[in-house]
């Protein structure tokens, strides 16, 4: 492990910690009183991540040569994401759960609406349902489409059903019945008996961890939930007691998907909400930059060795995704938007039996890994196609404890791309890196363009092991006004969970027109959510201005599915049309027109409470313009400037805030290697990163 | 002259992700419920002559028509301008497949010269004819099911011609949808547009043509190449519907698949005359079902454009339900007999590499249903919750319950809660069927028990096609999976079994669906005993038919496989 820089000021305390455990390495960030960042590298656990997680704060606090005591009792504010609850459902290591349905309805989530990605490949069977038929078991009583009652809960059935729970030693249960969205008497009812019966079963509802229209939806979600809380709380729980007996006295707090942070206490209901927490994460650090540069709309990619994933901040907001999948199961649960597509340094390339080149989506892992790994690859990667074209050099790679050897890397290359194409070496890696380079531009622009934002109004975060590699060629594509470059790019998500509040979130379906009276009727609701919100927040020890309740409705024209989240402030309260107003104006952005004549119909309403933590800025250092940093030179290609040509190569450490660069030049840095593409200028800014403009500036 | 390999690539790639998103455009923007959940359209683009460049937005159903509408847009007007958009539909005289599918086609000018095509394929909510909702299986002619669009120019020069979009809402029960639809299909145009002049700048005026022909290129190397692993020889196949849509009868579509080298030759000779009712297939469609039944069953990763199809030649006789004379009725061929073709082309190809047969779908057996809403609106429900089953292959069953057969199941099966609120309906029912799967090796899916309480007067169109006859055939030693069945509990509380097609109004009413099961693949005495118990503790198969048809004996708690006992029991069978 190392950490940065290399000489080390006295950290001052109180101090805040992120640990993101990721699937090969687990990060660790700590921003002092002043705002100083330090940063580290393990190697995660993966049979035990707590231990990669006490790993991480033993090393760290060795560099600082005080205890680990010490250094846990220092800090006032402890982050943890982790790859854990989605390593669970990917490896199938969930708990033994059973369902409680309504009667007539036990299938829903073994039909799973017939979804699938490509509607071609009909060979490809679904994943198995997480909780088989035999346990999926019918409960008599209905709800109806108003929420009242036409049928009660029969407890007998719920008896019966018990029984069988305890035969197939099930030991977490979901409760997902008709309607409950509209009404969770039956589910509070059921969830009463079975845990006076069951006391040592964990139980979901449905009602509570997804309140949404839909039983395939909500049902999968309880489902997982169900699946992964049992493990997941427990392992967050001796987590956060190994950190207490070791000194740390603040809350113990994690990461979940909607960048939002909450204590180990209201995980029960939320287990579901780790999955895909690491990358939202990335929100809170785009957050800083945002602050930093003055700048409210940002893009980013965060490329590692098998993905990319795209967030993007507008206005100072992230977009919210109202379900994600995971593993082919279903999630509905308000999530930051991220778009992920297989592209990263361990992409695969080849040639297809007909003889057309492809890159991805398939990725190499972590082993064998790109050829030139020397770990018994055969397939060239995207890594191999840098190393080709002396962007990356033979020897250790930065950040990863690997080595690199060139001459895998050629053979890999010449035999599986240039010479089925008829190519030279070159173009043949400048061929592969040109397809990556293309299909993060599909990538960024989906998140953007798509969702109706112009990208070319953005600033591009390159951040990830790999992404500064790509930077400077993909921010040409995009237009982007400029490339923002973390020094610290390799520990993105650590550094941007530190930069999150506490969220909770409550919603109720309600559809209805938005017109006066139906906005009026909300009223209560409104007032019982927020309620609810602020008593959470309240528990957590976040009152006055650090408790932020805000209100938002999910509206659409009538007809749609789709919805937007208009957020309502304050004087909006008491105006519907303000609301409507805001509609139509995100609308327009959107999709381009606007629609005034037909209703807009409310499909429910949320409140959400932030706990805000101490804002907190990081360290500047004065810029010292004019400096001329030293370099020294080697042959890169670059296929924009013809060829081989000679590049200046820098040492992170040598590029000062107020030092300027122009490319073609390769930045070496600890954890990652930025390349600024020729005659693009790249300077660096008072918080150490580095910012890429193009020269002259790209105008579409 | 060669072309660079890797630009080749980098514009395969790119057309792709411009009909991609122009179908995210058309998804997020359109209004009807066939289109934000059925998904029931298709974006794609065509060079200056009308071939297919890509269509990798859409269902797999609309993936042969494509160029035939360019190419009548082509043959009506001499005259094509910047700024023009053209909108059309009809099956005989236009390209298209059935008139509910209306294209919106919008040339491509750069340097003032036509470059291409960007279009979108999209099945409206209502275009007039004899029943809400498109589908009249009273129709005897097509003058029952709809206006007729030849091509017509919707835009020109970039205005809209008023006169003309007036005349389309006033032939629609549901004018507003159909208004807010065709701003849709217009707006994914205009981005697939701007995005494709984007490209032609980008390769430049020498090259622009040459890699639109390297990709079709392409996709004839890659079909020629999957073509060529089956065996040669002459295959035949046959499905049968049994009625056409007024009576009981047999209607045999017949199919002998000639493979040679690297080519194929499709020939519906024998197939039975055009019929009364609305099952007859467009040229268009027909081309089509059988692109499906070939690349499902060959390899789905290729692309599918002009190139993908020069090694098939199809022959299809003039007069025969695939292709009928005028004025033969035929809105409901995208799902019938598309899916006999798919499926009689899918059994003569089983012949040529059994480890790849497909065992037969269910086919369709819900009703559509029709009413006003307290608004005083149309709407129109399909009752998709009935939905049938697909039959296996090697390696994975059949999906329980999936979309038809004709587009591979894109189809979302819909949440009953949210039916539940936007259409006056009780469900009560909507689980997997017990004994009805296809045994096999790997079995056909279950299909679905159906039951929903409608608590208004509604107007019906049946279309019970699997109603009667099992339709989910088993490959490779696996059985059939069951028929459907339909019935209705009427409010004197008799029950009546509606006719396979037709159509009537009914007061409150409680419809009872089992729809039909797939189709097994491979023998049933090889299925893995732990798959059979699994499938017996779920309730999907009995202990009977575990022992009868699987030879798999179960534990006297029935928690586990006897396993002495069905070993014995398989050697006997």
């Amino acid at each position: 492990m190392s950490l940065l820089p290399t000489e080390k000021p006295a950290f001052k305390a109180p101090w805040r910690i992120g640990v993101d455990v990721g699937g090969t390495f687990t990060d660790i960030v700590m921003v002092d009183r002043t705002g100083a960042i330090e940063v580290g590298k393990v190697p995660s656990t993966p049979r035990d991540p707590s231990e990669g997680v006490i790993d991480a704060i033993e090393v760290a606090a060795t560099q600082f040569r005080i205890s680990v005591h010490e250094l846990l009792a220092g800090c006032n504010h402890f982050m943890h994401a982790s790859t854990v609850a989605t390593n669970i459902v990917i490896d199938g290591r969930g708990s033994r759960v059973g369902m409680l349905v309504t009667k007539g309805f036990r299938d829903s989530i073994e039909i799973r609406r017939g979804i699938r990605q490509n509607a071609w490949d009909h060979r490809t069977p679904f994943p198995s349902p997480l909780v088989p038929r035999y346990l999926r078991l019918p409960v008599a009583g209905r709800i109806d489409r108003r929420g009242v009652e036409i049928e009660p809960l029969s407890e007998t059935d719920i008896r019966a059903a018990i029984e069988i729970f305890r035969t197939e030693k099930v030991t977490s249960i979901a409760i997902c019945l008709f309607n409950s969205f509209l009404s969770d008497t039956h589910e509070q009812q059921a969830a009463a008996i079975i845990r006076n019966e069951m006391p040592e079963v964990w139980v979901t509802l449905s009602s509570v961890v997804s309140p949404t229209i839909g039983e395939y939806e909500r049902s999968s979600t309880a489902v997982l939930n169900a699946y992964v809380a049992p493990s997941i709380v427990s392992y967050m729980r001796r987590l956060a007691e190994k950190l207490a007996e070791r000194g740390l006295k603040c809350p113990f707090n994690v990461v979940q998907n909607n960048a939002g942070a909450l204590t180990v206490d209201h995980l029960q209901h939320r287990a579901v909400a780790l999955l895909l927490s690491g990358p939202a994460a990335g929100i809170g650090a785009l957050g800083l930059y945002s602050a930093a540069l003055g700048e409210p709309n940002l893009l980013s990619m965060e490329i590692g060795g098998t993905s990319c994933d795209v967030t993007l901040l507008s206005g100072g907001h992230a977009d919210v995704a109202s379900e994600f999948e995971l593993g082919g199961y279903h999630v509905a649960m308000p999530s930051i938007d991220i778009h992920s597509v297989g592209a990263g340094g361990g992409t695969v390339a080849g040639v297809d039996r007909a003889g057309l080149l492809f890159v991805g989506p398939r990725g190499a892992g972590a082993h064998p890994g790109p050829a030139a790994y020397g770990l018994g690859g055969a397939e060239p990667t995207i890594t191999d196609a840098q190393l080709v074209l002396g962007r990356l050099v033979s020897g250790p790679l930065a950040g990863g404890g690997r080595t690199l050897d060139l001459e895998l890397a050629r053979r890999a290359i010449e035999e599986r791309v240039a010479r089925p194409l008829g190519l030279s070496l070159e173009a043949a890696a400048a061929g592969m890196l040109r397809m990556l380079d293309q299909q993060l531009f599909h990538a960024v622009q989906k998140l953007s363009a798509e969702r109706g934002y112009d990208p070319r109004k953005f600033i591009l975060v390159a951040a990830g092991g790999a992404g500064p590699m790509h930077g400077s060629s993909v921010g040409r594509k995009l237009y982007s006004p400029a490339v923002y470059v973390p020094r610290l790019a390799g520990t993105f998500c650590a550094l941007g969970m530190l930069n999150i509040p506490v969220k909770h979130e409550f919603a109720r379906v309600h559809l209805g027109k938005l017109d006066g009276t139906t906005f009026d009727a909300l009223r209560p609701a409104f007032e019982q959510l927020s309620a609810q919100a602020n008593a959470r927040l309240a528990a957590d020890g976040f009152s006055g201005e650090n408790a932020q309740v805000t209100r938002e409705f999910d509206l659409r024209h009538r007809g749609q599915i789709g919805t937007l989240r208009i957020s309502i402030a304050d004087e909006d309260e008491t105006d519907w049309r303000k609301v409507r107003e805001k509609f139509l104006a995100a609308y327009q952005r959107s999709y381009g027109y606007r629609d005034t004549t037909s209703d807009v119909e409310i499909a429910s309403i949320r409140v959400v409470g932030l706990g805000l933590f101490p804002a907190f800025s990081l360290g500047t250092s004065e810029a010292t313009p004019g400096t001329s940093p030293a370099f020294t030179e080697r042959q890169v290609y670059f296929e924009e400037a013809g060829g081989w040509t000679t590049a200046k190569v820098y040492q992170g450490r040598d590029l000062r805030a107020g030092a300027t660069i122009i490319g073609p030049s390769i930045i070496h840095e600890t954890t990652t290697l930025v390349i600024v593409g020729p005659g693009d200028v790249c300077s660096v800014d008072t918080l150490g990163n580095f910012i890429i403009r193009f020269d002259p500036p790209r105008v579409a | 002259m060669t072309l660079d390999p890797v630009t080749l690539a980098l514009v395969q790639k790119r057309v792709d992700h411009i009909a991609e998103r122009m179908g995210q455009v058309m998804l997020r923007t359109a209004r009807s419920p066939i289109f934000n959940q059925s998904h029931d359209f298709s974006c794609f683009l065509t060079d200056g002559h009308g071939r297919l460049i890509s269509q990798a937005d859409g269902i797999p159903i609309h993936t042969g028509g494509g160029g035939l509408i360019v190419e009548a847009v082509l043959k009506f007007f001499d005259d094509i301008a910047e700024g023009d958009v053209f909108i059309s539909s009809d099956p005989y005289v236009a390209g298209g497949n059935h008139l509910p599918d209306w294209v919106i086609t919008r040339p491509v000018f750069i340097d003032g010269a036509l470059f291409a095509f960007v279009c979108n394929r999209a099945h409206q909510s209502d275009i007039g004819g004899g029943v809400a909702g498109t589908y009249n299986p009273a129709a005897t002619e097509i003058f029952h099911e709809g206006i007729r669009l030849p091509p017509l120019r919707l835009y020109e020069r970039a205005q809209v011609r008023r006169d003309l979009w007036e005349l389309l809402l006033l032939n629609s029960r549901c004018p507003d949808l159909l208004d807010g639809d065709l701003k849709a299909m217009l707006g994914s145009t205009q981005i697939g547009a701007e995005q494709m002049i984007e490209l032609a700048q980008d390769l430049g005026a020498a090259d622009r043509l040459r890699y639109f022909e390297g990709i079709l290129d392409y996709a004839d190397r890659r079909m020629r190449a999957a073509v060529s692993e089956l065996p040669d020889g002459i295959y035949a196949g046959a499905e049968m519907s049994d009625n056409d849509c007024f009576e009981e009868c047999e209607i045999w579509i017949r199919v002998i698949i000639t493979k040679r080298g690297d080519t194929i030759h499709v020939d519906y000779t024998g197939t039975d005359p055009q019929i009364k009712g609305f099952k007859n297939s467009s040229i268009s469609n027909t081309r089509s079902a059988t692109y499906v039944a070939l690349t499902s069953f060959l390899d789905p990763e290729i692309p599918r454009n002009e190139g993908t199809y020069r090694c098939v030649t199809i022959n299809a006789p003039l007069g025969s339900i695939v292709n009928p004379r005028s004025p033969a009725p035929m809105t409901m061929c995208t799902v019938l007999p598309a899916h006999d073709m798919i499926h009689a082309c899918w059994m003569a190809l089983a012949q040529a590499a059994p480890d790849r047969a497909c065992a037969g779908w269910g086919k369709v057996s819900h009703c559509n249903m029709s009413g006003k809403t307290p608004e005083g609106s149309t709407y129109v429900m399909y009752h998709w919750n009935a939905l049938p089953a697909a039959g296996a292959v090697k390696g994975r069953d059949g999906f329980e319950q999936i979309g038809p057969l004709n587009s591979l199941g894109k189809l979302i099966v819909p949440n009953c809660e949210t039916y539940e609120q936007l259409y006056p309906v009780r469900f009560l029912q909507h689980e997997l069927r017990c004994d009805a799967a296809g045994p096999g090796q790997y079995r056909g899916g279950a299909g679905a028990i159906y039951r929903v309480v409608v608590e208004d007067e509604a107007e019906y169109a049946y279309r019970g096609e699997g109603q009667r006859t099992p339709s989910g055939y088993g490959v490779h030693g696996g059985g059939t999976g069951a028929a459907g069945s339909v019935e209705f509990l009427l409010a004197d509380g008799t029950t009546w079994t509606p006719p396979q097609f037709g159509t009537g109004r009914l007061g409150p009413v409680e419809i009872r669906i089992d729809s039909p099961a797939g189709g097994g693949w491979g023998n049933p005495a090889h299925r893995d005993p732990e798959l059979v118990l699994r499938d017996v503790r779920d309730g999907v198969v009995g202990v009977e038919a575990a022992r009868a048809l699987y030879g798999v004996e179960l534990s006297a708690d029935r928690r586990g496989v006897d396993v002495t006992a069905t070993e014995q029991r398989r050697r006997s069978m």
